[in-house]
C-alpha cells in the first residue's frame, strides 16, 4: 500500500474516547460506540496476522467479548484505548496457536505485544492506513462497492455475482475494474 | 486473437490471484503481485489493492458480533436490575424458557432428570388416572416442565441446550441413564466443552460446560430450548413481530441460511439454526414463556400470524395463561404470573 499520510485515526486518544470508555463502564450497552470506533483496526491486526479470515473472525470476537467483560477493570492512563484492545488480540492469537497444536507458528509469529507495552509505531502506522482504505471502499458507489465486497470478501466469482446482481460478466467486470481505479485514485490523491 | 479489454485482463489477474483460498492476506510486494500473474502494465498498479481489500472484514460479521455484544451488554447490565424488571411477571426461579416435555411415560422421565441431568423435583400433580398432569424439575437456574401425553397434546421430541458444571460427569450419567451418545465430549470454538446424547424418549440434549469464559456475566440460562429448522431464517422475524422478540448473535452462510442465533423472548432465550446433515430437523416443540402481558402478547401474535389454540385466561394456579401456534407448528404456552395464590403451591 502506497498511503503515507497520517490519517485521522492515529490522532492521539482525547477526553472523547476517555467519555466513551466511561459511559461504557457505567452501562455496558453503550459499549457499542467503542467497538464501532475500533472493530476494523482490531480485525485488520488480526487477519494480517493469522492470514485466515475464519481464525481471524473467531479471534475478534473473542477479544472483544473479553474486552466488554472486562471492561469495569479497565482503567485509563492516558494511551489509546485500542492499545488495550491490541493487547488482547494479541494473546489471543497466541492462545489460539497454543490451542491448536500449532507452537511451532508461535515463534513465527512473534507475539508482537510480548516484550512491549504497545504496538511500535510503524504497525500503528500499517494498521491505520488500511483502516483509511476501507474507509475509501464504504464510500464507492454503491454497486461498485457490493462488487468489491462481494468478489474480494465475500469470495465471490464474477458470475456468481453477475447472477446475484443481475448484470452481465462483463458489467461486473468493469464495476470491479472501475471500483479499483477509483481507490487507486484516490489513495493517490489523498495520500501520496 | 482480439486484445483484451483492461477490465477483462484485469480480472483474470485478480483471478489469479484469488486461486489461494482463505488467504487473504499476501506478504509479497505489489510487483510480486503483478510479475506472478504476468499482468499487462496497464493493470498491475491496482494489483496491490487486491491484497489489501482481502483484508477487509465481512459487513455480516462486523453486524452480527455487535448484536452479540449488544444482547451481552444487555444482560450484564445487572443481573439484580433484570431480575427486578422481570420478578413481576415471573414466578420465583423461573428464568428459562422451559421446553415442555409430553412423554408416555412421565414418572420415567423424572427420573431421568434428576438422576442423569441433576434436577430437583419441584412439583407433581396427578390425574384422576394417575397420570402424570404436570410436574415441574429445577436444573441449575431454570426449569423444565412435563406431563404425560394425552389426545390434546401427544408427545414430542425436543433438542435441549443444557448447561451444567461438570459436562462430563453429566454425559456420562445420562448414558448410564439409557441414553445414547450422538457426539462426543469435545472442546468447542466458541469456550464451551460439549457432547450430544438422545434420551430414551427421544430428547436430544447438548450438555455443555462454559470452559474459557464466564457464565455469569452472560446470563446464559442452564435450559434453552434449541430448534433445528428448515428455513430457520423465517423464524427471526415471526419471533421478533409476533412475540416481540430480539435477535442477537445471528451467523449466518452467504446465502442466508442460520448457523447460529439466540432469540429472547421477555428476557429469556432460545436457540436457533438450519438443519442440515446430522442436525436434522427437530419436531415442533411445546414451550413455556413467561412475559409481561399475556393479553398483549396474544394478540399481536396473533395478529402477526400465529394461530390462537387457546385465548387469554386466568388459570387457579395464579397465571393467565393462552396457547397460540407459531408457524413452524411450536406451540406456546404464553403465561405472566399473577403471584402467589394456595393453588399455585
Amino acid at each position: 500500500m502506497v498511503a503515507v499520510r497520517r490519517p485521522a485515526q492515529m490522532e492521539p486518544p482525547g477526553a472523547d474516547e476517555r467519555l466513551l470508555v466511561q459511559a461504557a463502564q457505567a452501562d455496558p450497552s453503550k459499549f457499542d460506540a467503542l467497538y464501532e470506533l475500533h472493530f476494523e483496526r482490531i480485525y485488520f491486526f488480526i487477519v494480517s496476522r493469522v492470514r485466515d479470515r475464519a481464525v481471524a473472525e473467531d479471534i475478534t470476537s473473542e477479544t472483544f467479548q473479553k474486552a466488554l467483560a472486562n471492561l469495569s477493570s479497565y482503567e485509563w492512563r492516558g494511551t489509546p484505548f485500542s492499545a488495550w484492545l491490541y493487547r488482547i488480540a494479541s494473546n489471543g492469537i497466541v492462545d489460539h496457536y497454543k490451542r491448536s497444536n500449532r507452537e511451532q507458528q508461535i515463534d513465527e509469529l512473534e507475539n508482537p505485544l510480548a516484550d512491549r507495552a504497545e504496538l511500535a509505531s510503524h504497525d500503528i502506522e500499517f494498521i491505520e492506513r488500511h483502516v483509511h482504505f476501507f474507509g475509501l471502499v464504504a464510500q464507492l458507489p454503491d454497486v461498485q462497492r457490493r462488487v468489491v465486497l462481494e468478489r474480494f470478501v465475500e469470495d465471490r466469482s464474477i458470475r456468481e455475482i453477475a447472477q446475484r446482481i443481475g448484470k452481465t460478466e462483463g458489467a461486473i467486470k468493469q464495476l470491479q475494474f472501475r471500483a479499483l481505479q477509483t481507490l487507486r485514485a484516490q489513495i493517490g490523491e489523498r495520500h501520496a | 486473437m482480439p486484445k483484451r479489454s483492461p477490465a477483462v485482463e484485469l480480472d483474470l489477474a485478480i483471478s489469479a490471484l484469488l486461486a489461494t483460498p482463505g488467504a487473504v492476506v499476501e506478504t509479497a510486494e505489489g510487483g510480486a503481485d503483478a510479475r506472478r500473474a504476468k499482468v499487462p502494465a496497464a493493470v498491475a498498479h491496482l494489483l496491490p489493492l487486491v491484497r489489501d481489500l482481502r483484508a477487509m472484514p465481512r459487513p455480516q460479521f462486523k453486524a452480527a458480533l455487535k448484536s452479540e455484544l449488544h444482547l451481552r451488554s444487555f444482560t450484564m447490565q445487572a443481573p439484580a436490575m433484570i431480575q427486578k424488571q422481570t420478578a413481576s411477571f415471573r414466578p420465583p426461579n423461573f428464568r428459562n424458557i422451559a421446553p415442555y416435555f409430553l412423554v408416555e411415560d412421565a414418572p420415567k422421565f423424572i427420573d431421568f432428570l434428576v438422576s442423569a441431568l441433576g434436577g430437583t423435583e419441584t412439583g407433581r400433580y396427578l390425574r384422576p388416572d394417575g397420570k402424570v398432569m404436570h410436574a415441574a424439575v429445577a436444573i441449575g437456574d431454570s426449569m423444565i416442565e412435563l406431563g404425560d401425553t394425552n389426545e390434546q397434546y401427544p408427545s414430542r421430541p425436543m433438542t435441549v441446550h443444557l448447561y451444567v458444571d461438570d459436562c462430563d460427569a453429566t454425559y456420562a450419567r445420562a448414558l448410564e441413564a439409557g441414553a445414547t451418545a450422538l457426539t462426543p465430549l469435545a472442546d468447542m470454538h466458541w469456550g464451551d466443552r460439549q457432547g450430544q446424547v438422545k434420551d430414551s424418549f427421544g430428547n436430544t440434549w447438548y450438555i455443555a460446560t462454559p470452559k474459557t469464559y464466564d457464565p455469569a456475566q452472560y446470563a446464559i440460562c442452564s435450559v434453552q430450548p434449541y430448534m433445528n429448522l428448515r428455513d430457520a431464517h423465517k423464524m427471526i422475524p415471526f419471533a421478533e413481530a409476533a412475540l416481540g422478540a430480539r435477535t442477537s448473535g445471528v451467523k449466518a452462510t452467504p446465502d442466508g441460511k442460520i448457523l447460529h442465533a439466540t432469540i429472547e423472548i421477555a428476557g429469556s432465550t432460545f436457540e436457533l439454526s438450519e438443519a442440515h446433515g446430522s442436525y436434522e430437523a427437530t419436531s415442533p416443540f411445546y414451550l413455556h414463556v413467561y412475559v409481561p402481558d399475556t393479553d398483549a402478547l396474544y394478540e399481536q401474535a396473533v395478529a402477526a400470524g400465529a394461530r390462537s389454540k387457546t385465548a387469554p385466561y386466568t388459570a387457579p394456579y395464579g397465571e393467565r395463561s393462552a396457547t397460540i401456534e407459531d408457524p413452524f407448528g411450536n406451540t406456546w404456552f404464553l403465561a405472566t404470573y399473577l403471584g402467589h395464590t394456595e393453588a399455585s403451591q
